[in-house]
């Protein structure tokens, strides 16, 4: 038995050592340099780092005002995608439901997840811009010019331009995990419940609903944390302007650090993404148990 | 009757949705076919006179000096993570899922931690990192990072290792099979399907992303796809006709793996939302 137990040991130690070497180099160590540096100011480059204690906090609350328009911003693109939720659970229910064609829509429908991400922030871009661009020309022939807008570089309106494409990129991948989810209730409930009479809007409500609360619950994570760290399609299309009307928060921390070159106050700002997302997880979490409690 | 009403109306819905999803996408492919004066006097929602198409955009993204070796790089980056992601992610998921030692909560605890880390935001302490070890500006920083910090693979396989029974082990072992033996010969081997989702996921996801070659690797020769389509745009302002050619060829690799391998795509971004 002991030989066992030093070929396991070797084991586990020959398998396990390199991935926890390159986690505690390249996650573990920068996630605790970025609390370090919180605490400092220094401009990412120089010798010098002064301790400061809490004041970059103090300036984050109280001498930000971007940072927290960039936030609103990020409510906004929350809000908009919550809205949505709705509208994609109703899509995957009917794309579930007997229809010719479902495939093809489906494989359309998810398409905007996975091509380039690059690739579709400039052809939005194209596709808004004031000169040629599609959409007012959509308008055009709609006899609707007079709704003709700077889509992208009037700061009322940016914003709702990019809540657009992201909804046009991300909406497909809840749907197809509504699809799976829906598909994961078992059959044989569904077959009972239909030769008991229950119409389909019955049998989603009180069977197809309640077997995906798992999966309702990963798309309001994802949702969440989702929206709090959006970057690519406003960095790619707009550099977060006009001035900062479409940043958001995960934008303005990059900018602080790699433009601004103020490490200190940009690893703040991360540590309070971190924390965000960790209190949201851990909301997530409690609410299950609070509601069995009940 | 209200049946067929129903009908109607789901292929009614369909077609907009696929009309509002298709509808951006072939605009810049009509416009990839665009000559200079085309774009002035054909409207951008159609194609110019069949006769009129021209592929001179293409040619031009074509011959641009970068493109070749930003599918070389991008190509390299995703095998190498790759080939280390489905390495250390299947042989650490069977460790924690079928061992019991000391340090195990610990290091599952770290694991999951590093799935919480918030993207992005990382990369502001990441950067000194590796600086440090003389990585920047070479294709070992998106590697190395994608390595270490990219870590689904973890969550599926263990998900898959759950399903294996523990009897295949345990005979194997009282055959006298080491345990590398029993991993490379017998688990890994049940694996497949797992690593197959893994490996088309992840080179979809791996290929797309913008920030960490755009942020590790600036120099001209180390453009990845996507990056070399953001330097691509920003020397072409203001002509849409190239750009869009441009925006067409960086698609279609992934575009290519989404038709051929959809299946595997779907169970993959499932993985995680459904059954646990």
């Amino acid at each position: 038995m002991k030989m066992i137990e030093k070929k396991q040991k070797r084991f586990l130690v020959v398998s396990l050592l390199i991935p926890v070497i390159l986690l505690l180099i390249f996650v573990v160590y920068p996630a605790i340099n970025l609390i370090q540096t919180s605490f400092l100011e220094w401009d990412g480059i120089s010798q010098v780092k002064e301790y400061v204690g809490i004041q970059n906090y103090i300036n984050m609350f109280t001498n930000s005002p971007n940072l927290w328009l960039s936030l609103r911003n990020n409510g906004l693109y929350l809000v908009f995608h919550m809205i949505m939720i709705p509208i994609e659970l109703s899509i995957a229910v009917m794309l579930n439901s007997k229809m010719k064609g479902r495939g093809i829509v489906k494989s359309i429908i998810f398409l905007p997840f996975v091509i380039s991400g690059v690739g579709i922030s400039y052809a939005f871009a194209y596709f808004f811009s004031p000169v040629n661009g599609a959409f007012n020309e959509i308008l055009n022939v709609c006899n609707l010019d007079t709704f003709i807008r700077n889509w992208l570089s009037d700061p009322k309106i940016v914003n709702f331009t990019l809540i657009f494409v992201s909804i046009w990129r991300f909406s497909g991948y809840h749907v197809i995990l509504f699809i799976s989810g829906l598909k994961s209730v078992s059959p044989e409930l569904l077959e009972a419940a239909e030769i008991d009479g229950a119409n389909s809007l019955q049998r989603l409500r009180a069977i197809q609903l309640p077997s995906m609360a798992l999966v309702m619950d990963f798309v309001l994570f994802d949702c969440i944390r989702g929206t709090l760290q959006h970057f690519e399609i406003p960095f790619v299309m707009t550099q977060g302007g006009p001035g900062y009307a479409s940043s958001t928060f995960t934008l303005y921390t990059i900018d602080t650090a790699f433009k601004f070159n103020d490490f200190g106050m940009a690893s703040t700002m991360a540590v309070a993404i971190m924390i965000m997302v960790m209190m949201i997880y851990l909301i997530k979490n409690m609410i299950p148990k609070l509601l069995k409690k009940r | 009757m209200k049946k067929v009403f129903m009908q109607g109306l789901k292929y009614v819905i369909s077609i907009l949705i696929i009309l509002v999803i298709i509808g951006p996408l072939l605009v810049v492919l009509f416009t990839s076919f665009k000559t200079k004066e085309h774009m002035v006097t054909v409207s951008p929602l159609l194609l110019p006179d069949f006769s009129e198409i021209t592929l001179e955009n293409y040619r031009d993204v074509f011959s641009s000096k970068y493109l070749l070796s930003a599918f070389k790089n991008t190509a390299f980056i995703v095998l190498v993570s790759l080939f280390f992601n489905i390495i250390f992610g299947s042989i650490t998921a069977y460790a924690l899922e079928r061992f019991h030692f000391k340090l195990k909560r610990i290091i599952v605890a770290l694991f999951f931690l590093g799935m919480m880390i918030p993207t992005f935001v990382m990369e502001i302490s990441r950067f000194k990192v590796i600086g440090s070890l003389g990585l920047y500006n070479t294709l070992g920083a998106p590697i190395i990072i994608y390595i270490a910090s990219d870590l689904m693979q973890l969550y599926i396989y263990r998900q898959f290792i759950k399903g294996i029974p523990i009897e295949l082990d345990e005979s194997a072992l009282l055959d006298g099979c080491g345990y590398y033996r029993i991993f490379s010969k017998i688990i890994f081997p049940l694996l497949a399907p797992a690593t197959a989702t893994l490996v088309i996921i992840k080179s979809v996801n791996i290929i797309n992303d913008m920030y960490i070659p755009y942020l590790y690797m600036p120099s001209t020769r180390l453009k990845t796809l996507s990056t070399f389509l953001m330097s691509y745009a920003s020397a072409q302002q203001g002509s849409w006709q190239i750009l869009a050619a441009a925006i067409v060829v960086v698609m279609i690799p992934t575009l290519s793996i989404y038709i051929f391998f959809q299946k595997y795509i779907f169970e993959g971004v499932s993985a995680g939302a459904v059954k646990s």
